[in-house]
């Protein structure tokens, strides 16, 4: 037979029950889109988070006390060997070294003349808007005082600005940190809020003011970042070397940016792939459906297989005939679930940008292979069925 | 007693009208026993859906008992159907999946009759018919003959007035045939108005009074 | 027509369609199954998760330094503010009408060593009054003795993991462990229990707070942990800690005091909207189970043509054919909800023996959901078909015309 007769008797047989057919692609459509929109659904919010934590850069190695982050405490826990800001000075030396943050965290208030407001409290150095890539609205960084020795100068967020000064300008104003008196030399622009951390609502003051006001002795994380000259891997043996030279043993933790990335984003794709899965349940049900049309229609269609036999048709053939058409039905399913439900993505992409929701092509393909053997299991039974029909009875069935 | 008067009934074919009942007025006496015959498409079976509230007419009234049944409801002409109607056909219209015995109560079911009240007016209505031995066979497991004398017991089990067979022997050999007449005839007896449509002229010479359709008119109409 | 008859009636039909009726089965069950068994696997999800974290008892205050403005984001979980909270602080909240008992804490990390193994475990400063508070089981030994806060002692209670990682077979009381440079005796020993709030009380060694404070060379503490007397009395009490703490710290609110409960139902709320999106997920099978029914319906209704001809010549009114064929796809959908339910309880009841410390159990909500969507989805899909029988014109349907 030739293909152009094949389809067009698969076609034939497809409109000759018009609202059958569309009901039976229906259910396979329904499977689709819901695979599509979960899917979509699942890449947003991974390519959502991924922007998220790559916004500080990725050559950026973190250092935390402690071998082991229990449960993600690690650096705020003491310790009887922290890390020191004579660690960071030593890193500073290390060749393709081009930042060295050390960080302490904190939270408490800050005044400027009558107004106050209680926010996080970051001691760092004159490098985080290189090492984290903040951008400064107005004014400048931190200076580069010697360790230290630093002066009382502070960074605002955007937010922490706004309730402190509203529309006046605060660079050289003076606001008291926990007591303390620094002056403002800078302002950033506004960065928004990354996992309940409100990013703007922050004083950034240095490190060694924040140590004695919070007074500790060790850092809570250092940040490393590192030339293109070398790999996130070689920096990483390199750090951890040097402060093992430094503390005697190994007794920090060293996470590399892109690891944490990687291992970030192997969580996020399994995690899209497994609601795909989920949603592919009702595909299921779409191929129970394909499976009971198709019995019925081979059913029906009795007394035409045993005139096709007949006539000369061969059973693969007849298997061939029907196969095909449990495989149109459930592709012509496939196609209208991605088509409707692609185009109601764009269209809520176009008019709510914000939501985090990405169509995938990978996965829309995954889905439209899948109606195919979907329609190409469902089918095998019935097509089968119809193929190894005798032909006598089949045509005593007129 | 069944009054038509000025009953029409067109139908469209394509772009023609079909005139398959044409301004028939008729009178039935309760009781009586009357064969419809004519030529094929002369309007006989529409007579006998519309005379069995199956059918609408486009003109005219139809009085059943003095009720005119053009201005009944449709739970209504239901209920008329259930309870004074009874209808045979020539290719049974029995269900497959129900046995000889689930057939004739049917009605009953529809009816809402519980089922302690059924089965003694089933069993006496299979033997009445010789069917007790068939009770449990389904459909495919029975002669035309008996096929046909299942449809007959579901079409009076609810005691109706009228009894409307169309062409009941038209599927039937010329001894079940004579078997099914010798029935319906039987039931006439007992007082059902029995009407007949067919194609056998010495079945419909039988009948007391003899309508003759021609093109949706009663062409003549005697005993 | 009686109730019971028309069952029996519908129920003859599925008996002769059996493949059919059979694929409808499983097809309404998948998605019974799937909204029963993805919101059961939630539910246990979300028990163990909760169980986990709910370590401490119903009746617990958390303490921790620093005060943040913006409400609804992170606490300042670092404990780090301008000003500590003390020693002398946490005393004095002993006395504040409500509170039943109290325990300070600092947490660090340093390395234990004992007979040359080495092992970097957390050390936790409190004292006796945070094994109660906490609900701590002792295996061997005894907890912390009931000491001044401010005086230091050379003792210690260790996690199993730790006992098992130092000591392995060895008897641990009495052994003397060596902390960066300080030694402490082991006086007790934890049954295991599981991870709290980021904090393995497994690999953990507890030591009196005043030995943390020298050993950490720290004033402040990391937390507080208090104890009310009731639940009831939660609310005020946390109002009056926080009065006392501002009296204290020269008229300023620089501490933050949250309830188990305020951290717990914001997790709460997480796992139970994922529940509900994975049941939704599922019941869009059911949607799909929907449209197959309505195409049966469709489809029988075309197979029956002349015998809904036949029961309107014989006294069906309109109302009895939508009934029948209403019935017949709601029958489907009862008998499909039953087997799903059994397939997703089974699964279930397998899953809890298998993990028998997670409670993987279908809510009730989503129980009546799933077998009320399926029910009104059939209904849904099958109300057109059937309409279609019922408004067939007798004489048409007696010839098989539809
Ligand atoms: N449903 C219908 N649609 C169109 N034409 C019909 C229909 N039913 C009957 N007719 C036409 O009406 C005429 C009378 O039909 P009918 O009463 O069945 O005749 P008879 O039973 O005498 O053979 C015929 O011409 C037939 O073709
Ligand atoms: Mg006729």
């Amino acid at each position: 037979m030739l293909w152009r007769d094949v389809f067009n008797l698969v076609w034939r047989s497809v409109v000759s029950s018009p609202l059958r057919s569309v009901l039976t692609a229906l259910g396979i459509a329904v499977g689709i889109a819901a695979v599509a929109l979960l899917t979509s659904i699942g890449e947003g919010v991974r390519s959502y988070v991924m922007t998220n934590f790559s916004q500080f850069g990725t050559r950026i190695i973190a250092i935390n006390p402690g071998k082991t982050v229990t449960g993600g405490m690690g650096g705020m826990l003491q310790t009887d060997r922290p890390l020191t800001l004579d660690d960071a000075a030593a890193l500073t030396r290390l060749p393709h070294v081009e930042h060295v943050v050390p960080v302490v965290q904190g939270a408490g208030t800050v005044k400027a003349g009558e107004r106050s407001r209680r926010s996080d409290i970051i001691g760092a150095n004159y490098a985080i808007n290189d090492a984290w890539q903040f951008k400064l609205a107005m004014g400048s960084s931190l200076p580069r005082d010697e360790s230290g020795r630093s002066r009382n100068f502070a960074v605002l967020g955007f937010k922490l600005k706004q309730e402190l000064f509203g529309n006046r300008n605060p660079l050289g104003q003076f606001i008291r940190v926990g007591g303390i008196r620094f002056r403002v030399v800078g302002v950033l622009e506004e960065k928004g809020q990354m996992l309940g951390f409100d990013l703007d609502d922050i004083v950034f003051i240095p490190v060694d003011k924040a140590m004695s006001l919070f007074n500790r002795d060790g850092l809570m994380e250092i940040d490393v970042v590192f030339a293109t000259s070398t790999t996130s891997a070689a920096m990483a043996e390199a750090v951890r070397k040097e402060l093992i030279l430094r503390h005697g043993n190994e007794d920090f933790t060293v996470i590399t940016q892109d690891e944490m990335l990687k291992t970030l984003d192997k969580i996020l794709t399994v995690l899209t792939a497994a609601v795909g899965a989920l949603g592919a349940i009702s595909l299921l049900v779409g191929a129970v459906g394909i499976l009971t049309i198709m019995t019925t229609t081979v059913r029906e269609r009795t007394a035409e297989i045993g005139l096709l036999t007949a006539l000369g048709t061969t059973q693969r053939q007849i298997l061939l005939l029907f196969l095909w058409e449990a495989i149109a039905l459930a592709m012509a399913g496939g196609l209208a679930g991605i088509a409707v439900m692609g185009s109601l993505i764009l269209l809520t992409q176009w008019l709510a940008p914000d939501l985090p929701l990405t169509l995938s092509p990978f996965y829309l393909g995954i889905s439209l292979l899948l109606s195919v053997l979907i329609g190409l299991l469902a089918g095998l039974a019935p097509a089968r069925a119809a193929a190894r029909m005798n032909p006598i009875d089949a045509l005593r069935a007129e | 007693m069944i009054q038509l008067e000025h009953i029409s009934k067109t139908f469209l074919l394509g772009d023609q009208a079909v005139h398959a009942l044409d301004d028939v007025t008729l009178t039935i006496a309760s009781g009586d026993y009357l064969s419809v015959m004519g030529p094929s498409g002369s309007g006989k079976s529409t007579l006998l859906n519309v005379l069995g509230l199956l059918d609408q007419p486009d003109d005219g009234h139809y009085r059943l008992e003095g009720t005119d049944t053009t201005t009944l409801s449709e739970p209504e002409r239901a209920r008329y159907r259930r309870e004074h109607i009874g209808f045979v056909f020539q290719s049974y219209h029995l269900v497959n999946r129900l046995s000889a015995r689930e057939n004739i109560e049917l009605p009953l079911v529809l009816a809402g009759v519980p089922p302690k009240d059924r089965a003694p007016r089933v069993n006496e209505m299979l033997e009445r018919l010789s069917l007790t031995d068939r009770a449990t066979h389904l459909p495919n497991q029975l002669s035309g003959g008996q096929r046909q004398r299942v449809a007959i017991g579901r079409a009076i089990i609810m005691k109706p007035q009228l009894l409307l067979a169309d062409e009941p022997t038209g599927n039937l050999d010329s001894k079940s045939g004579a078997d099914v007449v010798t029935l319906l005839e039987e039931l006439n007896q007992q007082g059902i108005t029995l009407l007949v449509v067919t194609h056998d002229l010495a079945l419909g010479q039988r009948a007391r009074r003899r309508i003759r359709m021609v093109d949706g008119r009663i062409d003549s109409d005697g005993t | 027509m009686r109730t019971a008859d028309l069952l029996r009636f519908d129920f003859q039909v599925l008996n002769r369609h059996r493949f059919r009726t059979l694929m409808m089965l499983i097809a309404m069950s998948i998605g019974v199954a799937a909204v029963n068994l993805l919101t059961g696997l939630g539910e246990g999800a979300k028990s163990f998760v909760l169980g986990e974290f709910s370590m401490l008892g119903k009746n617990t205050l958390i303490m921790m330094p620093g005060k943040k403005e913006t409400s609804g984001g992170m606490p300042p979980i670092t404990g780090e503010a301008p000003r500590d909270v003390t020693l002398q602080d946490a005393e004095a909240l002993r006395r504040v009408p409500g509170v039943k008992q109290v325990a300070p804490l600092i947490v660090g990390i340093s390395e234990i060593s004992f007979g040359g193994r080495n092992r970097e475990v957390m050390i936790a400063g409190t004292t006796a009054s945070y094994f109660s508070i906490r609900q701590l089981p002792i295996r061997q030994g005894s907890a912390l003795p009931v000491l001044a806060w401010d005086i230091a002692s050379p003792v210690a209670v260790v996690g199993s993991k730790v006992k098992k990682e130092i000591f392995g077979e060895r008897p641990a009381l009495g052994q003397w462990l060596k902390a960066g440079g300080h030694r402490f005796r082991v006086i007790g020993v934890m049954d295991s229990k599981g991870q709290a709030l980021g904090m393995d009380m497994n690999d953990l060694i507890i030591i009196p707070v005043a030995s943390a404070q020298a050993l950490f060379n720290q004033e402040g503490l990391l937390r507080v942990m208090i104890e009310v007397q009731g639940s009831e009395q939660l609310e005020s009490t946390r109002k009056r800690v926080i009065d006392t703490m501002i009296a204290r710290h020269e008229q300023e609110e620089d501490v933050t005091v949250i309830t188990q409960d305020s951290m717990l139902s914001a997790f709460n709320d997480i796992l139970d909207t994922m529940t509900l999106a994975v049941g939704g997920i599922g019941a869009i099978s059911l949607l799909v189970a929907g449209i197959l029914i309505m195409n049966v319906t469709l489809i029988s209704v075309s197979q029956r043509t002349k015998e809904i001809g036949l029961l309107k010549a014989i006294g069906a009114s309109d109302r009895d054919v939508l009934q029948i064929f209403l019935v017949e796809a709601a029958l489907m959908a009862a008998l499909g909800a039953v087997l799903g339910l059994l397939v997703s309880e089974g699964a279930l009841l397998a899953g809890r023996l298998m993990f028998s410390d997670i409670a993987f159990r279908t809510p009730l909500w989503a129980l009546l959901l799933s077998v009320a969507t399926a029910m009104t989805t059939a209904l849904l899909f099958a109300w057109g078909p059937s309409r279609r029988a019922a408004r067939l014109e007798p004489v048409n349907a007696l010839q098989g015309r539809l």
